[in-house]
């Protein structure tokens, strides 16, 4: 590789890393500016900025509670993701079971449904068949979990594949000669191989799902509404507040960004994608 | 003055605990006696008067009977389609829907709604001494059936109107050089021609004095269905094309060799009218919807324009998100020659009466304790502080409520022209396939207004696909 | 080795749940997609009419515009998203200081709703007050009007979307360059061979089962796009950026055309498994079988 000077790749980044922050920065600045200020000339630096809207949407007692759902949503979400898909590419490197490629491929269509027309049969689904009695599936927290799987899993199956296929089945082999149970060799041996490809997975199912408009739109009413569903609410015909939008959406940044800077350094040894190995 | 989007938990509390005890609560506490422990459950747009609901008089009503309320607030898009969704599955989670105006006629053609009037009747138990139908305004009309049955208690009421921004207009320099250039007095405009001068002249105003400023508002989305809105509602009307020139009467015909008025000389002289206003009004307006509309006036970009009575309130009186408080003026829009005696004789109509009131669906589970709470909302006692927090008014006596006229003052005379000229206003047609027909015509509209389709061209293949989406669905034949 | 049941028995949850979440829900569509039903027709009850949409659908132009669109989208958008995050990947290979933090910065849009990046780009982009048409003006005299521009929206979009996923193209691209061999590299340079020469004949054929990857994921998840342009710019102007899932959200929601929406989503993922499908037998199966 070529030698350069390191001051060159720090110029390039800091302009990369301008280009990258400038929008979220920009919503920063909408979020603490007072609304009679938005549609007048535009100033790149802030100055004397206004916390009221971070002291409204604090105060507001649903958009806690839809912070909170959120947060059972996507992190239960992402773990049945996670796990059920390393369950499945488990089963699927390991075993010679008939037509698994197809089913594979089959997993990951369910990723590529335009989601507005299910949103009719998924309500009628959740509404008149996954019910007993008074109880239904529909604005419950389990309800979009479920829900949910439909393009996590897929996408949970599709990062995981070559995770799994990369672990040597000798390891697997060896651990049942030595008397293991199946379960064993699957927690035990194969699992904590996998923990850099499970946490990439971990994390970007969880932003999917934390970031999830559509369905959570039409699919929760009361007592599962999240914080994307919660932003829609302040675009009325009445003027749409977008001070209070974008410090929700600044309140949605900060658990993705607690998330994914846990597991900032497995992201990259995890997403191989089957790259080749040497 | 306070709007209700700023309630938060303590303004509410104050507000409840402030509340003059109703000399009824008797009725209440007895009517309700067989609902305790209900949950009613409602869905609206997060608009002011709604919001207002969720946040002062759900709880009230709680506090007075033990019956719950919750309101669900959702986004324009998002709260229709729950409410359809709910209603044509017959899953009865909503105890009441928002009803805009323009879709109570297809609630009613579904049979999704309960006769207000017969449930009243059918259970004189439940009717409050303080509620009655007489004590609404004209609006209220809009939501009864051909018997004039109530299915619908209206909850927010406006007028789509002309603000005008009085410190310009009353500005000495400003008038003179108005006088000097056009030989007539500065006052807002009655016709399209004067409307034209005055835009013409304040958008070269803003340019020659070097100040963010343009001669007009104009909604004119290129991608969203309020610009279709804004021809049809409040343009076409006042150049005579009403109904959106679909003729009810006539097998629904839309075009003119058809007997409609939707591609007719007036139509095509009313968009290009629109469209020239359009050009001189500040550049955002391509991406304004009703929303940005009112922003770009309060924001003090506009001198003159025609803006929903919704936001004429905070444009006028919030000084949290208007630069122009107290420095705004209300006028009837401009009209075409002809257009005030077709109204005078109930042919037409010189713009947009819209709205919404709570209904009921028929496939609630808890209608008489959803109807108690209907009728709380619609007390006259409730609507003063209502029409405060959120200006709107749906009873005739809110008018008289001194507080109501401090705030007529404020908002420039809006509340006195909403009373005295309310008439003069109309609600959408009564058709049931209202966003059928917009969005299949919407695509070629929005076409219009991006230059790839000429005015003429434009409106004679709405004309065409309106009728064909009429034939496709059933209503035309 | 094992028995087969074990496998079933771990793939079961899977299958459970995507049956009952995805394949009945696909059911129904395909069912109703064979319907005229619109629930405010003059009839509105559900009518079968046969295979009327899928006939109708060959003619419908404003779909087949939206179809257009939509795969020049994702053509540009995918593409830059590749050469860009390419770039970087390689840009983040060699050593500087702070490079675990600068890899954390470019990560972030990553973490940002789709509804929220439309948000903020339509702020900064309204004609005339937003950030960036302001001092394109003020600054080049540049006139940029979403508006009225239909390249300029079509472009914004793209260079939206480019913005918001290319740190995931960037990262596994990462990962598939951590995992080179450095052999064959040493070899080509002894060899003589150039920097082009390298990328063309080392390089990318290594690392084309990530680039592949990469793309499928994409791919599928841009031929969704509905959030972000919602918020921008409602498919306009005009019908410029009414992608295939505007579209059909227009359809179902407020036009409520259960009927033919159904059909557009049926023929739209027919379309988008035919063309993942092809991408998958020729780039990435035979490597999965290989490994049997």
């Amino acid at each position: 590789m070529k030698k350069q000077s390191p001051i060159i790749g720090l110029v390039f980044w800091i302009l990369v890393s301008f280009l990258t922050l400038f929008p979220i920065y920009w919503l920063f600045v909408i979020s603490v500016k007072p609304a009679v200020q938005l549609f007048s000339t535009p100033d790149v630096i802030l100055s004397d900025p206004y916390w009221g809207n971070y002291a409204k949407v604090w105060g507001d007692r649903l958009l806690r509670s839809y912070m909170v759902n959120s947060l059972i949503i996507s992190s239960g979400n992402a773990i049945l993701c996670t796990v059920l898909g390393f369950f499945a590419c488990y089963a699927l490197s390991r075993f010679n079971m008939s037509g698994k490629e197809s089913i594979f491929f089959w997993t990951i269509t369910n990723r590529m449904a335009p989601p507005a027309v299910f949103l009719l049969p998924l309500f009628l689904l959740m509404t008149q068949v996954y019910a007993v009695g008074e109880w239904r599936l529909l604005d419950t927290r389990i309800g979009m979990i479920l829900v949910y799987c439909t393009f996590n899993l897929p996408f949970a199956i599709w990062t995981l594949r070559p995770t799994v296929d990369g672990i040597p089945k000798e390891l697997d082999e060896a651990a049942f000669v030595d008397g293991a149970s199946p379960w064993k060799v699957i927690t035990e041996v194969v699992f904590p191989l996998c923990r850099p490809g499970l946490a990439v997975t971990l994390i970007l199912t969880w932003v999917f799902a934390w970031n999830e408009y559509l369905l959570a739109a039409t699919l929760t009413n009361f007592n599962a509404r999240t914080l994307t569903t919660g932003l829609s609410e302040y675009v009325t015909t009445t003027g749409t507040e977008w001070g209070i939008m974008a410090t929700i959406s600044v309140f949605t940044l900060i658990p993705a960004l607690i998330v994914f800077g846990m597991v900032q350094r497995h992201i990259v040894a995890g997403l191989t994608f089957g790259a080749v190995k040497g | 003055m306070s709007f209700a989007l700023k309630f938060g938990a303590s303004a509410l509390a104050m507000s409840v605990a402030a509340t003059a005890a109703f000399a009824d609560d008797a009725f209440w506490k007895q009517a309700a006696e067989p609902y305790q422990g209900v949950t009613l459950r409602g869905v609206t747009e997060s608009s002011p008067p709604s919001l207002y609901i969720r946040e002062v008089l759900a709880p009230q009503f709680e506090e007075l009977t033990g019956i719950r309320v919750d309101v669900e607030t959702t986004s324009w898009d998002q709260m229709f389609d729950k409410a359809i969704k709910d209603m044509e599955a017959g899953t009865g989670i909503y105890d009441m829907v928002y009803i805009e105006q323009d879709i109570i006629y297809s609630y009613l053609a579904r049979d999704f709604l309960t006769d207000l009037t017969q449930l009243m009747e059918d259970n004189p138990d439940l009717v409050a001494p303080t509620y009655s139908e007489d004590n609404f305004t004209t609006f209220a009309d809009y939501f009864k059936n051909e018997e004039g049955h109530l299915f619908g208690v209206p909850m927010e009421a406006f007028i789509k109107v002309y603000l005008y921004r009085k410190d310009l207009f009353e500005d000495p320099d400003i008038q003179a050089a108005f006088k000097e250039k056009t030989g007539r007095d500065l006052v807002p405009a009655a016709t399209h021609e004067e409307y034209s001068e005055i835009a013409q002249f304040f958008t070269d105003w803003g340019k020659e004095n070097d100040m963010e400023l343009w001669g007009t508002t104009a909604q004119a989305h290129t991608g969203h269905v309020a610009s279709w809105y804004e021809y049809v509602e409040s343009v076409a009307p006042t150049f005579g094309v009403y109904n959106w020139g679909i003729n009810a009467d006539n097998n629904y015909a839309a075009s003119v060799e058809n007997g409609g008025t939707m591609n007719s000389e007036e139509a095509k002289e009313a968009l290009t009218w629109w469209l020239s206003m359009r050009d001189i009004a500040p550049p955002e307006s391509v991406q304004s919807t009703w929303t940005e509309v009112g922003t770009t006036f309060g924001a003090g970009r506009a001198a003159q324009g025609l803006v929903y009575g919704e936001n004429a309130g905070w444009i006028a009186a919030d000084e949290t998100k208007s630069l122009v408080v107290g420095k705004v003026g209300v006028a009837l829009p401009p009209l075409a020659d002809g257009v005030m005696d077709e109204v005078e004789s109930g042919e037409g109509y010189i713009g947009y009466y819209d709205g919404g009131a709570f209904g009921l669906p028929s496939t609630s589970k808890q209608k008489e304790a959803a109807a108690l709470f209907l009728q709380y909302i619609g007390q006259n006692e409730v609507q003063p502080e209502w029409a405060v927090a959120a200006p709107r008014v749906t009873n005739t006596a809110t008018y008289d409520d001194p507080k109501v006229q401090d705030m007529n003052e404020e908002l420039g005379g809006y509340y006195d022209m909403l009373k005295d000229k309310g008439y003069l206003f109309a609600g959408a047609p009564a058709y049931p396939f209202h966003a059928q027909v917009r969005e299949t015509v919407a695509p070629t509209f929005y076409s219009i207004l991006t230059g790839d389709l000429s005015v003429s061209d434009g409106l004679d293949q709405m004309a065409a696909e309106a009728e064909a989406v009429l034939t496709d669905l059933g209503y035309r034949n | 080795m094992q028995s087969n049941r074990l496998g079933w028995i771990l793939l079961a949850p899977t299958l459970v749940i995507l049956f009952f979440f995805g394949v009945l829900p696909f059911i129904y569509v395909v069912y109703v997609s064979f319907h005229q039903w619109n629930p405010f027709a003059a009839n509105p009850e559900m009518i079968f009419n046969g295979a009327d949409n899928f006939r109708r659908i060959v003619f419908d132009a404003e779909f087949l515009n939206s179809v257009g669109v939509t795969v020049a989208f994702v053509f540009f958008a995918v593409l830059s998203e590749l050469i860009v995050g390419y770039f970087l990947a390689q840009a983040f290979m060699k050593d500087f200081p702070g490079k675990a933090f600068f890899r954390t910065i470019h990560t972030l849009p990553l973490i940002m709703a789709p509804i929220i990046v439309g948000s903020v780009w339509k702020l900064m982009t309204t004609p005339s007050i937003g950030i960036i048409p302001h001092y394109l003006d003020e600054w080049f005299g540049i006139t940029m009007n979403i508006g009225t521009s239909a390249p300029a929206a079509f472009a914004t979009i793209v260079i939206m979307d480019v913005w918001h996923w290319t740190p995931l193209v960037t990262l596994t691209l990462i990962a598939a360059l951590v995992s080179l061999p450095a052999d064959p590299f040493e070899q080509a340079q002894i060899d003589g061979a150039n920097s082009r020469q390298i990328f063309w004949h080392i390089t990318l054929p290594m690392i084309m089962p990530a680039v592949v990857a990469t793309v499928f994921i994409r791919l599928m998840d841009a031929l969704r796009t509905v959030d972000e342009v919602w918020m921008l710019t409602g498919g306009g102007p005009g019908s410029a950026t009414r992608f295939v899932g505007v579209h059909i959200f227009k359809e179902v929601f407020p036009k409520t055309n259960y009927g033919y929406g159904s059909t557009i989503s049926v023929i739209v993922l027919y379309l988008t498994i035919v063309a993942c499908w092809l991408l998958y037998v020729t780039m990435l199966a035979p490597r999965n079988t290989k490994e049997d």
